[in-house]
């Protein structure tokens, strides 16, 4: 399939710190999870893909569009929606003013098929009931639908979301779950987490970063697949593995080279990417 | 873009920083209204209007500071409509009220001994442009969502030690009555065109980092902290 989003040789520095280091990338219809851990160069690589920094080297397009110069920034501007990390808001406007706001500065410009508009996204992300509330009035779970809201305000091709679940409790979780994955349908959404579950249940392929490289390019089946016969259990911690840690039933789960006769165990998402990060970048496994 | 201009009008005039532009604006005109008392034996005494109008035109510039105060700035970093644009909005929804406040200063110190009108209305747009252009370059070289706390801090450090650290030849503050007052004017005319430059070089979104290379500047990579607290 023909990537939607491309992008070669990015590279980005924050004084002594290289964010991003070369990264190229092609991103297809559906949505993509970009796992790493902190510090990876996650958020530094979306917000250059939204265009809200600009890179030190390299190129990219959006839907066959150049954000190199101010007129195809414009055009990929108007094909993108970007939840931040930490959305900021106008805490004074209600949930519906600042999404019509957010319409506005995206050049929806004609009241009556904006205010439709407005209401379609909040209805998909279902706030309809408290669209007349105050942004300060409304939960921390609440405002992250807002943000979604305005990210997918004017039906953008490209979906750019930073973190969109953390914080929220369980079941807002589930239901922005719901959410990402209907808006990926017919979408490139490109979807930043610690979360392996999501990235799990939502994405049909998954990045790995780490120190501003991408380590890993491929399904979730495949990055599972690299823990295959590489995950063991035993009864106390194993100084061979590469990372280990206590379960709940008391017995330790290990990543790594495994000893002979080991009791291997069916490998998961998480422990494919813990491998890969090895030697890549710290694995915050509380061991 | 003219139609975005026109639909923004209303929800722009909603974030501005209202209260922060009244209190500024309410100490101005109690500073230029002590004009009126400050003389001794009954007569206005020129030194201290001047003073006292000077020190009006910084309240009002360090209400100005605050003007680009965004706390909606990264949800809004990738959309279409283009930075100047709103940044001009901003600038055009406030400056008839500023324009009438300054008016009204100039009206509240006493007309004997007021200084001339366009010397003084020149050194209050200085103050009250160079305040918002040095947000707008905050903005463009931070990712600060609110520039206006730590561009007041540096102006109002900047009114306090300029009087004092300048030399002669580039004096500013001069007295009506001081030989330098009409080169001192000759330069606050330079430093309005460098304020409305620097504005005009830091409003728009850069394309490439290459202003923040030369200036050796270094953004630290974004945090959580570092943009939180918005609503």
């Amino acid at each position: 399939m023909t990537p939607t989003v491309s992008a070669t040789g990015l590279s980005l520095r924050y004084g002594s710190v290289r964010a991003l280091d070369d990264v190229s990338l092609g991103l297809t219809p559906g949505v993509t999870g970009l796992l790493g851990p902190n510090g990876a160069g996650k958020t530094t690589l979306l917000r250059v893909l939204a265009t809200a920094v600009p890179a030190d080297r390299g190129a990219f397009t959006v839907l066959g569009h150049d954000p190199g110069s101010a007129r195809g920034r414009q055009e990929v501007r108007r094909r993108l929606g970007y939840l931040p990390q930490t959305p900021g808001f106008h805490p004074d406007f209600t949930a519906f003013e600042f999404v019509d706001y957010v319409a506005i500065l995206k050049e929806l410009t004609d009241r009556a098929a904006r205010h439709r508009e407005v209401r379609r996204v909040l209805d998909e992300v279902d706030l309809s009931d408290v669209r007349g509330r105050r942004i300060k009035k409304l939960s921390g779970g609440m405002r992250q639908r807002v943000a979604l809201a305005a990210a997918l305000v004017g039906d953008p091709g490209f979906l750019v979301l930073d973190e969109p679940t953390v914080g929220l409790d369980p079941e807002q979780r589930i239901r922005f779950r719901e959410l990402i994955a209907g808006a990926g349908e017919g979408r490139t959404v490109l979807l930043s987490t610690h979360q392996t579950e999501d990235v799990a249940m939502l994405c049909h392929r998954v990045l790995v970063m780490a120190c501003g490289r991408i380590r890993f390019d491929g399904t979730p089946a495949e990055l599972t697949e690299r823990a295959a016969g590489r995950v063991w259990s035993s009864t106390g911690r194993d100084p061979g593995a590469k990372a280990g840690w206590r379960t709940g039933t008391g017995s330790f789960r290990n990543v790594g080279d495994p000893p002979p006769g080991a009791d291997l165990l069916e490998p998961t998402l998480e422990d494919g990417y813990l491998l890969t990060l090895d030697g890549a970048g710290h694995t915050e496994v509380a061991a | 873009m003219r139609g975005v201009t026109r639909a923004l009008m209303a929800p722009v005039w909603r974030t501005l920083p209202w209260r922060t532009l009244g209190a500024a604006g309410g100490v101005g005109l109690l500073l230029a209204a002590t004009a009126r008392v400050s003389g001794t034996g009954g007569e206005p005494d020129r030194w201290s209007t001047l003073t006292l109008l000077r020190a009006a035109a910084l309240a009002g510039a360090l209400g100005l500071a605050f003007l680009l105060d965004d706390p909606a700035r990264h949800t809004t970093a990738a959309v279409p409509a283009r930075r100047p644009v709103r940044q001009a909005l901003r600038a055009a929804l406030v400056a008839p009220f500023a324009a009438l406040w300054w008016a009204a200063a100039l009206c509240l110190a006493p007309a004997a001994a007021r200084p001339p009108v366009g010397d003084i209305t020149l050194e209050a747009a200085v103050a009250c442009v160079l305040a918002p252009a040095c947000a707008a370059a905050v903005v463009r070289l931070t990712d600060r969502a609110r520039p206006g706390r730590a561009v007041a801090a540096a102006l109002l450090a900047a009114a306090v030690l300029a009087p004092l650290l300048l030399p002669d030849r580039w004096a500013l503050f001069a007295g009506t009555d001081d030989v330098r007052w009409e080169a001192a004017h000759d330069r606050w005319a330079v430093l309005l065109a460098g304020a409305v430059t620097l504005w005009a070089t830091c409003a728009p979104d850069p394309l490439r980092r290459r202003l923040r290379s030369r200036l050796r500047l270094r953004r630290r990579p974004p945090s959580r902290s570092a943009r939180a607290g918005s609503a």
